[in-house]
C-alpha cells in the first residue's frame, strides 16, 4: 500500500531544517577536534596493506563526544609487549558539515594517496584536544539515528588510540607533531659545535733538535714505546718526543717520531732510544741545529671547536740563511680540539722572532638551525631522517624514521633550514622507548657469550 | 641438607644469551619509488615485568597520545624441564681453577635442564612481521648454538643449543570493525642448558707433588720403609689446563721413620 500522499515523509525542505539544527547543536555541545587524513606513500599489493603513510593536512572541525563517563574501551592494560592502552572514543560529527568543508579538499589531493575523498575515512586520525591524543577511526557508523525524515544527517566516528610505527607526522600543528617527538624509534645525532680556528704560537732556539731519522721501524709492538733522548747539556732544554705506531699485516710497527719538544743547547746530536711497548728492533738518530735557531717547542693558545681530522700547519719562512722551513702535525681531541702540536722538522734560520704558526681552518660546517620535521640527509651515507628536536646547548640533533644508519663525521643538512654541522657520535636513543632493552640485552651478553666468529644476528 | 648457598645466576644468563640473538633485527619501509625511507631497529624486551615499574616507565605521562608504538618483540620463559637424555653421572666431578682467585675449584657434573622460551612478535603489518621472521628462521636447523659461560668462577663455557620448535601466527582480521587487526607471530625455543651445583674450594689445592713410601709389611710400625716413590709435574710450574708430564723418583730407604707432610721432613 502506498504512503498517504497528504504526508511529507521528509521534505528537502524538512531535512535541511534538521541537518540545521543537528550543526548548531554540535557547534555548541561538541568540542573541537583536528581532523587528519591519512595519505597513502606506498601500498602494497597481495597483502593488501599501507606500508607507509603521511598524516600532512588537518582539518578543524566540531564534534561531539558520545563517550559520557570516560572513554570506552580495555583501558590501560599490562600486556607481553608492554603498557598498552585500548582507550577507544565515539565522536558524532555533521555530514554536511563534512562533506561541504573537508571532502572538497580531500577530493583535490592525489588519486594514489587519498583513495576515498566523500566521507570520513577509516584509517585517519582525530587528534582529541582535551586528553591530547590521536584516535584513528576504526569503523564510520552513517546510519545511526536510521534515516529520520528519510536522511541520515550525522557521522559516528568510532575511534581507538593510534598504534604508531613510522609514519610521517606534519601536519604543521605543533601541538599534534610534537606528541609523537619521543615516540618510535629515535636516533640522538651528537654533532660538532660550530667550528673555530685553533691558534697556536712557537718558541724558537739553537741547538735544537732537527728532525728524527726512523732507521729501523722495529716489530711487535703490542703498545707504544717510549721513546727517550739523552739530556741537554747545562743551560739546555731537554727535548721528548713520541713514537707513532702502525698496523700493516697484523705487524705493528713504528710509523714515526715525532718531537713534543726539540730541546735546546744541544751541542753533539743526542742518543735516542726506544723501549717497551712489547716490540724490538726500532732505532732512530738525529740531527740538530747548532749554530742557527730552530722551532723548538709549538704551544697551543686555543684549540679551536669543530675538527674531525688533523689541519694543516703551517710556520712563516726563517729570516736568515739557510732558510729551512719547519713543520708540525696537529694531534685532534675526541671534542675535536687541537691538543697538542708535535713538531715533524723544528726547520733552521730563524733570528730573533718566532714565526707565525697557521692552524688549518675547522673542516665542520657548523652553521644554521635545524626545523622541526624537516628532513635531513647524511653527505656520505645518503640516509635521511626526520628532526625530531635540535638542542643547541647539547648540539644534539633528535632525528626519527631514518632510512639507514648515519656515518660520524659525515655532513647532516637540513633540507628547509640549510642547516650543516658534522656528526660527531650516532647512537640510538635508549632514552625515550623504557619497552626496549636491546642494549642491554647486547652488554650483558658481550661478559658471558662466546661468539667465536661473530654474532650472525649481528651486534647491537 | 640443601642449605648450601649459591646462585650462578645459570637461567638468567640463558635469557640473556637468547635475548641477544634478536636485539638487532630491523624492519626498512619503503616509499612509492621503492626506495627505502625508514629503517626500524625492532624494540626487544623481556616480556613479564613488575606492573608498577612497566608503568611508571612506559607511561611516566598518563595522557599517552598513542595506544603503542609498533613493531615489537617480546620473550619469556614458558618452563624448565629436566632432559634426562643428557643424563651424566650424578657422582662424577670435575676440578678447575678460579682465574680471580688462583684456587682450586671442585665442582658435581652439572644436570641438563630444558628451557622453553617463547618469542612473539607484535606488527602492525604482515609485511613487518615476515621481514623479521625470515631474518630468524634461517639460523635455527633447527638449532643455533650458543656458547655461554654458565659459572663465571670456573670458566665453565658450555654450548648451549636453542632449538626452534614451532612457528604460529595469529592474524586476527576476520569480523565486526570494533576490533582491530591483532597480527603476533609466536616462536616456541628450547635452550639445552646445565645446572650446576655449588662449587666448592676443593681443599687439597693443587697437588703439585705426591710421595708414596712402601713398606715390606701392612704393619708400617713394625716394618721398615724400603722404597720411596715421588712424582712432580714437568716443568714444576704447570697449571691444570697445560700440556706437562711427571718426573718420577724412586730411592731406596731402610729406616723406620715415616714422612710429615706439615713439616715436609721424615721423622
Amino acid at each position: 500500500m502506498a504512503l498517504n500522499p497528504f504526508f511529507l515523509q521528509g521534505s528537502s525542505g524538512e531535512q535541511n531544517l534538521v541537518q540545521e539544527l543537528i550543526n548548531e547543536q554540535l557547534k555548541i555541545y561538541g568540542i573541537e577536534v583536528l581532523y587528519i587524513p591519512r595519505k597513502f606513500v606506498r601500498q602494497q599489493t597481495i597483502l593488501e596493506e599501507v606500508q607507509s603513510s603521511k598524516f600532512d593536512d588537518n582539518f578543524l572541525l566540531e564534534a561531539y563526544v558520545n563517550n559520557y563517563d570516560g572513554y570506552s574501551g580495555a583501558g590501560d592494560i599490562m600486556t607481553k609487549f608492554g603498557v598498552s592502552v585500548r582507550d577507544e572514543l565515539s565522536l558524532v560529527v555533521s555530514r554536511e558539515r563534512f562533506e561541504d568543508f573537508i571532502a572538497p579538499f580531500l577530493e583535490d589531493e592525489d588519486d594514489n594517496e587519498i583513495i576515498v575523498a566523500d566521507r570520513p575515512r577509516e584509517g585517519d586520525l582525530v587528534y582529541f584536544p582535551l586528553g591530547k591524543r590521536l584516535f584513528e577511526v576504526k569503523f564510520v557508523e552513517h546510519e545511526k539515528p536510521f534515516y529520520q525524515l528519510g536522511k541520515n544527517y550525522v557521522y559516528e566516528l568510532q575511534c581507538e588510540l593510534f598504534e604508531y610505527e613510522d609514519e610521517v607526522f606534519d601536519t604543521s600543528i605543533d601541538e599534534v607533531d610534537e606528541v609523537l617527538d619521543d615516540k618510535g624509534y629515535i636516533i640522538d645525532l651528537t654533532l660538532f659545535s660550530s667550528g673555530t680556528r685553533a691558534t697556536a704560537s712557537a718558541s724558537i732556539g739553537s741547538g735544537c733538535i732537527r728532525t728524527i731519522t726512523l732507521n729501523n721501524d722495529g716489530s711487535g709492538y703490542t703498545s707504544t714505546p717510549t721513546v727517550s733522548i739523552t739530556a741537554a747539556p747545562a743551560g739546555g732544554t731537554n727535548a721528548q718526543a713520541v713514537a707513532i705506531t702502525t698496523t700493516r699485516n697484523n705487524i705493528t710497527s713504528i710509523e714515526e717520531i715525532r718531537l713534543v719538544n726539540a730541546g735546546t743547547g744541544y751541542t753533539v746530536a743526542p742518543t735516542i732510544t726506544i723501549t717497551g711497548g712489547g716490540g724490538t728492533g726500532a732505532a732512530a738518530t738525529c740531527g740538530i741545529n747548532t749554530n742557527v735557531k730552530g722551532v723548538f717547542k709549538v704551544a697551543v693558545t686555543d684549540g679551536g671547536a669543530g675538527y674531525s681530522t688533523a689541519p694543516s700547519v703551517s710556520f712563516t719562512l726563517p729570516g736568515i740563511s739557510p732558510q729551512l722551513p719547519a713543520s708540525a702535525v696537529a694531534n685532534v681531541s675526541a671534542a675535536g680540539t687541537i691538543s697538542s702540536i708535535h713538531i715533524t722538522d723544528s726547520g733552521a734560520g730563524f733570528f730573533a722572532t718566532p714565526p707565525t704558526v697557521t692552524i688549518g681552518a675547522a673542516s665542520t660546517t657548523g652553521i644554521g638551525t635545524y626545523w622541526f620535521n624537516e628532513v635531513v640527509t647524511g653527505s656520505r651515507s645518503g640516509a635521511t631522517a626526520r628532526v625530531k628536536r635540535w638542542d643547541t646547548d647539547t648540539n644534539i640533533l633528535r632525528v626519527g624514521i631514518a632510512s639507514g644508519g648515519f656515518y660520524p663525521g659525515e655532513i647532516i643538512t637540513g633540507a628547509k633550514s640549510g642547516a650543516a654541522y658534522q656528526i660527531k657520535v650516532s647512537a640510538a636513543n635508549t632514552v625515550t622507548d623504557k619497552y626496549r632493552e636491546n642494549e642491554e640485552f647486547e652488554v650483558q651478553a658481550d661478559r658471558i657469550l662466546d661468539f667465536t666468529e661473530s654474532n650472525p644476528f649481528g651486534t647491537y | 641438607m640443601l642449605g648450601t648457598y649459591y646462585y650462578h645466576e645459570i637461567i638468567r644468563k640463558t635469557i640473556i644469551a637468547f635475548g641477544t640473538l634478536f636485539n638487532d633485527l630491523d624492519i626498512h619501509h619503503k616509499d612509492g619509488s621503492g626506495n627505502t625511507n625508514s629503517v626500524i631497529k625492532v624494540p626487544l624486551a623481556y616480556g613479564p615485568a613488575q606492573k608498577f615499574l612497566a608503568r611508571l616507565e612506559q607511561q611516566a605521562n598518563l595522557d599517552k597520545p598513542v595506544q603503542i608504538t609498533l613493531p615489537r618483540m617480546s620473550f619469556e620463559m614458558t618452563s624448565i624441564e629436566y632432559d634426562a637424555s643428557r643424563k651424566t653421572g650424578i657422582t662424577q666431578t670435575f676440578r678447575a681453577v678460579d682465574e680471580n682467585t688462583s684456587k682450586m675449584k671442585k665442582v658435581f657434573m652439572p644436570v641438563p635442564y630444558n628451557i622453553g622460551f617463547e618469542l612473539s612478535i607484535f606488527c602492525k603489518l604482515n609485511d613487518d612481521a615476515l621481514q623479521i621472521v625470515e631474518q630468524i628462521l634461517p639460523y635455527f636447523q633447527p638449532s643455533f648454538n650458543l656458547t655461554i659461560d654458565l659459572v663465571d668462577s670456573i670458566g665453565e663455557k658450555r654450548d648451549v643449543p636453542v632449538v626452534l620448535n614451532s612457528v604460529a601466527m595469529q592474524d586476527d582480521y576476520e569480523g565486526d570493525f570494533s576490533t582491530r587487526r591483532a597480527l603476533i607471530y609466536t616462536l616456541q625455543f628450547t635452550a639445552k642448558t646445565y645446572l650446576f651445583g655449588p662449587v666448592a674450594d676443593n681443599p687439597e689445592g693443587l697437588i703439585r707433588k705426591v710421595i708414596v713410601d712402601m713398606h715390606a709389611d701392612t704393619n708400617t710400625a713394625t716394618a721398615k720403609r724400603e722404597v720411596r716413590y715421588t712424582a712432580v709435574p714437568d716443568p714444576i710450574d704447570a697449571e691444570p689446563g697445560d700440556d706437562f708430564g711427571f718426573t718420577e723418583t724412586w730411592e731406596y730407604l731402610d729406616d723406620s721413620k715415616e714422612y710429615s707432610p706439615t713439616r715436609q721432613s721424615d721423622i
